[in-house]
């Protein structure tokens, strides 16, 4: 009610604001553009010194009441404003010259805001359309890479559809999602994965921005930090991405099609390199039924062996045998973009498709996307805009992780296996394989597959209405709706379910947000030269979840996929969630003299997910941007503007849905060794069993919060041929809503509460410049660099460290730690000596057992770099991304499987040369002294022991200096084409991932085989990293 | 036009005005997916199949591993084989089956029993808790027992010496596993709104013999620590004997029932016959050895011979195994048919054993019959049980089954029936072993551990230590427990 209240006489202060002026004639007129003669509608026409004003027509054309010595402001975005004085004309016509600078200024802020860039106080990166299309690349947060300062993306595989992961300005939330808002034309768009299966052994589906083509990208505005987003609510407080797709807002009056095809190759890379002087066998043996490679060398007495199947093969080495495994994928995207219409009223029809075969046998990637929408303004002034998009997107793919998996046993081929020449299944569809409980990779490619069946449909309608020149009020209702069929099967013989599972998913997914919104405006408010705006809205919103689980096993029939074919149903399960939001935000924007931004922020949340009497919530921001060359009007041909900025912003969250009661769960015990699910069938009767759940609920739940401090200084120089922009935040994320370890001798794993201090800092750089402009060629150079540091405070009290929600092996646990930054992995590191040497047993020559409990691995780069240059010439042009990511470290279970099996081509350096580990022995066992460990052990031994799961020698440095991105581009030009009707044609080349060096590890460090997440930085058995290239053309008609 | 401007400004205001007419749109997080309380026939499957795996999983590979009933030739039981055992190990036994399984469902159970005077399930739940709390400590030594599986109550627990466990303690307000397994023979005792029938996965529902486990688990309990304290020992088997209603036939063992099919089958059956891990163990020729020297109808029973003779290995082998599909693992008398079970915690034949024992070591028993008697009575049980047949239970009997010697080769005589009864419960096996030194294996080859020697506790979980202060000291697996006095 308050609210209610508050806002009520916010309107009425508006009203306050508006007065009569006296108006004697009209003058009317037409505007056009200085470069092409086109007329351009939507140009804002002000009376200076009041609030009266008016737009051009369709036809450029308007009228307006004036008084003798008027004067009269004409104003559109993209374009330089002109003041003209009316004096005793009738008849004003004006042509606006185009404002390159300005050009890329505007960007697209919270609730869909245009605002001139310089008027913002907080940090904001745009990237256009053109910077992620034909890059060949069909996950757009990927062609997003290296682009972005102070933005972290990883993603997780080259598999086809697989995740990507994005964290803006680091974690701050322990628990909750991390992932930025993502706001795709106005609409709330979900980017979630929503994992059905265990991500250690399961299948990794899409993260859900996966439905838009980086083809339809107009511009992507990335508001960084919780400064920018107060209005956007909760989710925002990880920053938000403002997608704007390719619609017909920007052309005047003509029709135009555009056609986009590519067709691109990708192939598997970073692959570490294999040794191929030793074969299959353990201690210089052969072993017909080992995954190791510490067999006889090549070419010595042994050369034919007996395979556990019986059959005499030559015993040689298959240098291609793991390398071929994979294939050369295929990408090819098609597009049509037909739009019509002027600013006001206009019509879109977009469709586009992508059909990708991936580099994995079995795999592949499909959309469809059609987009209808467009706008119109009514005789009555009513504005109607309204977009649907309708999307079908399609993942074939395969179970993946560790055991069981094709990916799990890709690492443990023996070097002397014809992994790819020898029949991989027999007449009756049975594996076969050296490991009899496992399956053969090709075997696992072919029947045990995973698929993802996206029918998602989003959009918005939007009503708009002036009531007056200054007061407009609108109502946006946006929806987001996907349904997910996803279907797994294990086929009988599946070395994790013998019998046979099948497995289907029934997800549904959807968001509906309603928003009001109020603005209002104000020159010379109070003060010549002080402007005002203000914008009320109010926030309805509905997210709803359901997950159908139907899961049979113990098949019966060979082949045939039906959920029918199971005899034991018990994982079948549902699960839904319904959570509610209204919220209320303010937006004050206050500029002085075009160098005084003040702009006051606030909003309040009303959460279903929070206890009554905690579940409002109110936060506010304030940001400000000053620009003392024009204050002091010291600008200059080198100085052309300096800018310096500062934002505070609170950003509260609400609690994830269901969490204020301890509940209880249907009964499981048991992992992937040996378990039960209740209901279980005993002597024939269906026994149900239900369990407390491990989570010990609260009711006393608060709003988490999230602090933070924005401030920045840009400064363009030589006329905008060199911008830098130089920032620095540093946010506090306390109050977490998190499941906080507690001791499992409670009889439960964590409890739900309120705890903790998360902080992040950092510096972010962008540089862009124009080197060389002279005649018809440019040459464009565009770099970032960002350093982030996070660290958590503190959790709860008594507890230092706690692991992050989510699947994760005993002894390689992702978590929080009490000053460490946010998912340091806890594992097992060797035991030292007090001057950090490893101590080795004097008996063995091996390492002493080393000391849980510690941490291990960092993920979190020190710094991150892109640059880009382009060279235009005529209508050439050449763009190449470097990046670079610095430190940081990746837990890769791959590599140090690949290296104790035997199989890493260093371990076939000298095999046959004992050595020594690097470490001390402890001379009298009492720590007194301590001598360089000589004792000799065989390769075999010595790369065993820097093997095992959970062991430091797993982790490896994850710097990694990447030849991102090279585009190159062909415009045809535009006199060829004069004669057809064809506006203009662009062909192009380009390709992705060409070349990285890793210094310190042995293979591609871009991998993280637990998707899109809280938990990075880990690579068990995940898919490798690929290398894209093609060529595009772009037809416009 | 103007009327239609009031309109459009009436049509903005609706959103504000359904708000305040519709106070119950935010009250929507009730949880749909799970029930908030259940009743207690669906807590006691899980209470109960909880206590299955915690003795039957993970931390039976170990016993058995260590104790020669199994070689370990892969992964974590290779590393068993040689002595080696961390805190790094049966954090999930600990976390899920024990603490977060068995005994929290215990507690919930008897809450909910109580709630509606369902005194039949509180009594189960109490005698299943002592029985997971003697396994917990009897493994570790010190563990949380007072303050344990109650939730927010106790977010950290303390340890409880093993002697309070057992032995209880007023002062710290400590209930003995004897009393608490004397609370839950009461309970069954009393009239009971509802009784289990099929949710007793162990006898169906008979109270009767849930009393007779009951006073069975009594005396494993007093025997485990007569070493250390015979007079309570002494007292408490003479409490049972006087009661005189303990296990007493095969048919009233507790062993807990799994089922044939996928997702219900018994742990033992899953690792020996499904899981990827199979092959990580066989069978120890120690095992096969010692049911050879005594000629003993059993061994084919329990051991598999898939290429037609014993492949095993000496624990503690390093060299290159024969091809998996020729080893010898349990067969399904030991893992249950089809992966049915049961899991035995209380066998008849282990009564008898016991009994057999303490009338050597506790002179104050009153026991009626004679060890050998008693000794004969476990060796037929375990036989018959099995299906061997009569004619050869007798034959073997009447040469194995006699006592002979000083009362130290007598106990080795009973013990390692006792074992060979115990195939498929390497726990029990084990805490025997560390309470008498009997079978005397020989130490396991390259046996690395602490010093060499059979681990005589496991180490405290890593998990825990991470979480709960009160984890301190850490011993290692050379350190005996309380009741491990030689």
């Amino acid at each position: 009610m308050k609210k209610i209240l508050l806002s009520k006489i916010l309107f009425l202060l508006l009203l306050c604001c508006s007065t009569a002026w006296a108006q004697e004639r009209v003058v009317s007129g037409k505007v056009t553009s200085t470069e092409d003669g086109t007329v351009l509608p939507g140009v804002s026409i002000l009376l200076k010194g009041s609030a009266t004003g008016t737009v051009t027509d369709s036809n450029g054309t308007y009228a307006i009441s004036v008084s003798n010595g008027s004067t009269l402001v004409f104003s559109f975005i993209g374009f330089l404003s002109q003041e003209v004085l009316v004096s005793e004309r009738t008849i004003v016509d004006v042509q606006l010259t185009t404002d390159i600078t300005q050009l890329a200024e505007i960007v697209v802020t919270a609730q869909g805001q245009d605002k001139d860039k310089k008027s913002l106080g907080y940090s904001v990166q745009t990237v256009k359309g053109d910077d992620v299309s034909q890059k060949s690349e069909p996950n757009l947060l990927n062609a997003l890479q290296g682009k972005l300062a102070g933005v972290n993306i990883s993603s997780s595989s080259g598999g086809a559809g697989s995740s990507t992961n994005i964290n803006i300005r680091g974690v701050t939330s322990f628990g909750g999602n991390n992932q930025p808002l993502i706001v795709v034309d106005g609409i709330i768009f979900n980017n979630d994965v929503n994992n059905t299966q265990n991500t250690l052994f399961g299948s990794q589906p899409s993260n859900r921005l996966n439905d838009i083509s980086p083809e339809n990208i107009e511009s992507i505005n990335v508001l960084k930090g919780p400064g920018a987003s107060v209005l956007y609510g909760s989710r925002a407080g990880s920053g938000v991405i403002v997608i704007t797709t390719k619609k017909g807002s920007k052309i005047s009056g003509k029709t135009e099609v555009t056609l986009t095809s590519s067709l691109n190759f990708q192939n598997a890379t970073g692959f570490p390199k294999l040794q191929n002087q030793y074969g299959q066998g353990l201690n210089n043996d052969f072993n017909n039924g080992s995954s190791n490679s510490w067999g006889p060398a090549f070419g010595g007495s042994l050369t034919e062996v007996t395979t556990l199947q019986g059959n005499v093969v030559p015993y040689q080495a298959y240098p291609n045998n793991v390398k071929d495994f994979f294939k050369q994928g295929r990408i090819f995207q098609n597009g049509i973009n037909i739009s019509s219409g002027d600013k006001e009223k206009n019509v879109l029809l977009s469709i586009s498709n992508t059909s990708q075969d991936g580099i994995i046998p079995g795999t592949s990637y499909s959309r469809n996307s059609v987009q209808f929408g467009g706008n119109t303004k009514l005789n009555n002034g009513l504005k109607i805009g309204s977009s649907i998009t309708y999307v079908r997107s399609s993942q074939g793919g395969i179970t993946s992780g560790n055991g069981g998996s094709a990916l799990g046993q890709i690492t443990r081929i023996p070097r002397s296996y014809n992994l790819l020449g020898d029949p991989f299944e027999d007449t009756n569809g049975k594996s076969i394989y050296y490991l009899g409980t496992q399956n053969h990779p090709l075997w696992s490619t072919k029947y045990e597959t995973f698929s993802s069946n996206v029918d998602r449909a989003f959009g918005y309608v939007t009503l708009g209405y002036d009531i007056k020149p200054w007061l407009n009020v609108s109502y946006k209702a946006t929806a987001d709706i996907f349904f997910d069929r996803r279907k797994q099967v294990l086929s009988i013989g599946s070395a994790r379910a013998p019998q046979g599972q099948i497995t289907e998913d029934a997800i549904f997914n959807s968001e509906i947000n309603g928003d009001l919104i109020i603005k209002a405006f104000k020159d010379d408010f109070f003060i010549e030269g002080l402007n005002a705006s203000i914008l009320l809205g109010q926030n309805i919103n509905e997210r709803s979840f359901q997950n159908i689980t139907a899961d049979a096993a113990s098949l019966t029939i060979p082949g045939f996929n039906n959920i029918s074919n199971g005899s034991v149903f018990t994982s079948t399960a549902e699960s839904k969630t319904l959570r509610r939001l209204v919220g209320h935000y303010t937006d004050i924007s206050l500029s002085y003299k075009d160098y005084l931004f003040v702009s006051l922020q606030g909003r309040i949340d009303q959460s279903s997910t929070l206890p009554k009497a905690n579940n409002s919530f109110f936060y506010p921001g304030v940001s400000v941007s000053f620009i003392p060359s024009e204050a002091f009007n010291f600008k200059s041909e080198i100085l052309s503007q300096l800018k310096i900025r500062g934002s505070v912003a609170k950003v509260g969250k609400d609690a994830n849905v269901y969490l204020l009661n301890s509940v209880f769960v249907s009964g499981s015990y048991g992992n992937n060794v040996a378990s039960i699910n209740f209901p279980v069938s005993v002597g024939g009767a269906s026994i149900p069993g239900f369990s407390p759940s491990s989570r010990i609920g609260s009711n006393t739940l608060t709003p988490e919060f999230t602090t933070s401090y924005d401030g920045g200084v840009n400064l363009d120089l030589l006329n905008g041929r060199v911008t830098l922009d130089v920032g620095y935040f540093y946010s506090e994320s306390s109050n977490q809503i998190f499941n906080v370890a507690i001791s499992s001798a409670s009889g439960y794993d964590t409890r739900t509460t309120n705890v903790g201090l998360l902080t992040n800092k950092g510096w972010e750089v962008e540089l862009s410049a124009t080197p060389i402009k002279s005649g018809e060629f440019s040459w464009n150079i565009s770099g970032n660099w960002s350093r982030l540091r996070n660290q958590v405070v503190s959790i709860a009290p008594g507890v230092t460290s706690s692991t992050i929600p989510g699947n994760s092996f005993v002894g390689i646990s992702p978590s929080i730690k009490e000053g460490s930054p946010y998912g340091v992995i806890i594992g097992t590191d060797f035991a030292k000596n007090p001057n950090g040497e490893r101590l080795v047993n004097p008996q063995t020559g091996l390492y002493l057992p080393g000391i849980p409990n510690s941490e291990i691995a960092n993920p979190n780069p020190k710094w991150t770099a892109g640059l880009t240059n382009t060279f235009n010439y005529k209508g050439i042009s050449l763009s190449a991304l470097f990046d670079v990511r610095f430190g940081g470290d990746i837990y890769s279970f791959n590599w140090v499987d690949l290296r104790s099996n035997g199989q890493l081509e260093i371990t076939g350096i000298d095999r046959d040369k004992p050595r020594s580990l690097e470490g001390v022995i402890d001379v009298k066992g009492d720590g007194s002294s301590y001598i360089p460990n000589n004792i000799q052990i065989s390769a075999q031994s010595y790369w065993g022991a820097l093997g095992g799961l959970g062991s430091k020698s797993a982790v490896f440095d994850a710097t990694t200096y990447r030849f991102r991105e090279l585009a190159l581009n062909y415009k045809l030009p535009s006199k060829l084409l004069a004669k057809t009707p064809i506006g203009g044609v662009s062909i192009g080349v380009s390709g992705r991932n060409l070349f990285f060096y890793a210094p310190n590890a042995p293979g591609d460090p871009g991998v993280n085989s637990q998707g899109a997440g809280n938990i990075q930085g880990l690579d068990l058995n995940g898919a490798p990293a690929t290398r894209n290239y093609g060529f595009n053309v772009r037809i416009t008609l | 036009m103007r009327n239609i401007k009031i309109f459009y400004k009436a049509l903005f205001l609706l959103p504000f005005v359904f708000l305040v007419g519709c106070e119950s749109f935010l009250d929507v997080n009730q949880t749909p997916n799970n029930p908030l309380s259940v009743p207690p026939s669906v807590l006691l499957p899980t209470a109960l199949a909880g206590a299955a795996f915690a003795n039957g999983n993970e931390l039976n590979r170990f016993a058995s591993t260590i104790m020669d009933y199994n070689y370990g030739a892969a992964g974590s039981p290779s590393g068993w084989d040689i002595y080696n055992t961390t805190g790094g190990d049966f954090g999930n036994q600990w976390r899920f089956e024990i603490y977060g399984g068995t005994i929290v469902n215990c507690n919930q159970l008897i809450i909910a029993a109580d709630k509606v005077g369902a005194k039949s399930y509180s009594g189960i739940a109490k005698i299943v808790k002592a029985y997971t709390f003697a396994l917990a400590t009897d493994t570790w030594g010190d563990v949380p027992y007072s303050q344990a599986g109650q939730g927010e109550l106790y977010t950290q627990p303390v340890l409880d010496k093993q002697e309070d466990i057992y032995k209880g303690n007023a002062a710290l307000g400590i209930q003995s596993l004897f009393d608490l397994v004397r609370e839950g023979i009461a309970d069954l005792a009393l009239s009971s709104t509802s009784n289990p029938s099929t949710d007793d996965i162990v006898y169906g529902g008979l109270k009767a013999n849930w009393i007779k486990a009951g006073y069975t688990l009594m005396l494993k309990m007093a025997l485990q620590i007569s070493d250390r304290e015979p007079a309570l020992a002494t007292a408490i088997f003479n409490e049972v004997l006087t009661v005189n209603n303990f296990i007493a036939n095969n048919s009233q063992n507790l062993g807990i029932k799994f089922g044939s099919s996928v997702g219900s089958q018994s742990p033992i059956y899953t690792w020996t016959y499904v899981s990827l891990f199979q092959n990580d163990m066989t069978v120890s020729t120690g095992f096969v050895n010692l049911l050879q020297g005594l000629a003993d109808p059993r061994l084919d029973l329990l051991v598999a011979k898939p290429s037609g003779s014993f492949v095993t290995y000496q624990n503690g082998f390093t060299g290159t195994l024969a091809p998996v599909a020729n080893r010898s693992k349990w067969t399904q008398t030991v893992t249950g048919t089809n992966g049915a079970g049961p899991i035995r915690l209380l066998t008849n034949a282990q009564r008898a054993f016991i009994l057999a024992e303490a009338k050597l070591i506790l002179p104050g028993v009153n026991i009626s019959q004679s060890a050998q008697t008693l000794f004969q009575e476990g060796i037929s049980a375990s036989m018959t049980e099995l299906g061997v047949p009569a004619s050869s239970v007798n034959t073997y009997i009447a040469s194995k089954g006699i006592l002979t010697g000083s009362i130290t080769q007598q106990i080795s005589q009973i013990i390692t029936q006792k074992y060979i009864a115990s195939t498929g419960n390497g726990l029990e096996a084990w805490n025997d072993f560390r309470r008498t030194g009997y079978p005397a294996f020989p130490e396991h080859l390259n046996a690395i551990g602490i010093d060499g020697k059979r681990p005589v506790r496991c180490v405290y979980i890593n998990e825990e230590i991470q979480r709960n202060p009160n984890f301190t000291p850490i011993l290692q697996s050379n350190v005996k427990v309380w009741w491990d006095v030689n």
